[in-house]
């Protein structure tokens, strides 16, 4: 199932100096922990002048798309999924 | 020159390449959330049972689901069919980074739509180090650099077209050539309507001419092609199937346009005109934005019983302000003899000229509106679409959605713009 909102949510990013990546790492959400095991995707949109960060990234369980906004500096859940049909 | 003497396949060398991401929105959706990799699953234009399917994943086209099917169709064959909005920021940042990758190869790179390109190699290094072992290592650094679940199919002929074709030959994540030794060989193999551009009705014809399958048409000579399609497309046929470049033809834009699949029922000009609004908004902020006006616009509906409505207008004077192209398209609506559900409309501005030609009027100031335009596109620019829009508008969030043109090419001139 996949579920759409839009919760502001504490993430713990890596950045790689020699690659230089950002990597978000650990999500806090709702009271846990979601180690992340895989980025996806990462891509980046623009909405008007505010430039968005958007990561897809997935942990056991859980898939969420993560967005920052750059001028806020405020991480975003748009997105949870498990990966089943509603 | 006399074409009935060249009977015979091109000598030329096979420096096209053609190459498609394989079931683009879905396998990039896979490409996102791993938890959705190996599943079928549809990326739909809206979600709900009515809604087209516009991207199988590879896993849900083998229980049969394809492109243009409803959902609930879909889930009929595969009842746990994952179903997903598409998200088109997702397919244009994918299209980019292929882009951008390709371009490594050669700077003769057409983006033929959101998931297909064409390359030509005549003259660059890649064509010396060979086209099958440059197409191993273009699959490979995409899967490196771009995305692990990607898979693309690669085609390599003399032409676009057959290098289209051979794109096509083995799906998914194919490598095929096309070229003087095989060409028998794979016509041979395939059906009439497996060629691009041949559907039913075009068989129909090349049938009523006495000719039934690939290789009768390629052995048919030039006039039996032109009893069957009474037009150019008889030459350009003979010369695609022999190898010969006849698609090289880049066309310049004639026209903007937006149109919108209606969720809602909508029936008179009056519950329709916010609709009709913000596709004019969009349409022309677009226009506006590559430098161009116009002097024509076209109004389209097609309504829920099948049947389709549409007027077009050129006009005395040359537009550019939304406002006044919305009058016009609402009286344009207003001509429609029909009071029935609406399924889409679209507009479209046509007759298109550059942004600096301007036309000056006796009873307004048209410079005035031009610097308002420009003004009112510059905050929408700056502060997000459509902060700046008419009242009329309101209550239209989530209507006209952002899309992916089908099989479109000209919005990618605007994404590269964007760039």
């Amino acid at each position: 199932m996949i579920q759409r909102i839009s919760i502001p949510a504490s993430v713990k990013t890596v950045f790689n100096h020699t690659t230089r990546v950002t990597t978000p790492k650990v999500i806090l959400w709702e009271g846990r922990e979601y180690l992340v095991k895989k980025v996806g995707l990462h891509h980046t949109f623009r909405d008007g002048r505010v430039f968005f960060h958007v990561f897809s990234v997935s942990c056991d369980t859980l898939a969420f798309r993560l967005v920052l906004n750059t001028e806020s500096l405020i991480w975003t859940i748009e997105e949870v999924s498990d990966g089943l049909v509603d | 020159m006399d074409l009935s003497i060249k009977n015979d396949f091109t000598q030329n060398p096979s420096t096209i390449m053609h190459i498609d991401l394989n079931s683009c929105f879905a396998t990039i959706e896979q490409q996102a959330n791993p938890l959705l990799r190996g599943k079928p699953i549809a990326v739909a234009a809206f979600t709900t049972p009515t809604g087209c399917i516009v991207a199988p994943s590879i896993e849900a086209k083998r229980y049969g689901i394809k492109t243009g099917m409803r959902v609930k169709d879909g889930k009929i064959l595969y009842p746990d069919l994952i179903v997903l909005p598409p998200d088109p920021m997702k397919y244009r940042s994918i299209h980019l980074r292929l882009k951008a990758l390709l371009s490594d190869y050669t700077d003769q790179l057409v983006p033929k739509s959101i998931d297909e390109f064409v390359l030509d190699f005549e003259g660059f290094p890649a064509f010396n180090k060979g086209l099958v072992k440059t197409g191993s290592e273009i699959k490979e650094r995409i899967k490196k650099e771009v995305g692990d679940w990607l898979t693309v199919n690669i085609g390599i002929a003399p032409n676009r077209f057959l290098a289209k074709l051979a794109a096509g030959l083995h799906k998914p994540d194919g490598l095929d050539v096309i070229d003087k030794d095989n060409y028998l060989k794979v016509y041979s193999e395939l059906e009439l309507v497996e060629l691009h551009y041949i559907k039913q009705r075009n068989a129909a014809r090349l049938n009523s001419a006495g000719i039934f399958t690939v290789m009768d048409m390629y052995q048919a000579p030039l006039r039996q092609l032109r009893s069957a399609f009474q037009s150019i497309l008889a030459n350009w046929w003979y010369m695609k199937l022999r190898g010969y470049e006849v698609d090289d033809r880049e066309f310049a834009r004639k026209s903007y346009g937006n149109g919108v699949a209606l969720k809602d029922t909508y029936v008179t000009p009056e519950d329709i005109s916010p609709v009709l609004q913000k596709l004019v908004e969009k349409m022309t902020a677009r226009m506006r934005k590559a430098g161009f006006k116009a002097k024509g616009v076209h109004l389209g509906i097609v309504y829920r019983d099948g049947s389709y409505w549409h007027q077009g207008k050129s006009l005395t004077e040359i537009v550019f302000d939304s406002r006044e192209i919305y009058k016009i398209m609402y009286r344009l609506l207003w001509h429609s003899p029909y009071r029935k559900p609406m399924r889409e409309i679209g507009v479209t501005c046509f007759e298109l000229v550059q942004s600096d030609q301007s036309q000056l009027n006796l009873f307004e100031d048209v410079e005035k509106k031009e610097r308002l335009s420009v003004a009112l596109d510059s905050i929408n620019e700056k502060y997000g679409h459509f902060v700046i829009s008419p009242a009329n508008m309101m209550n239209t969030d989530g209507i006209v959605l952002d899309r992916v043109a089908f099989g479109g090419v000209k919005e990618l001139e605007e994404l590269v713009l964007a760039q």
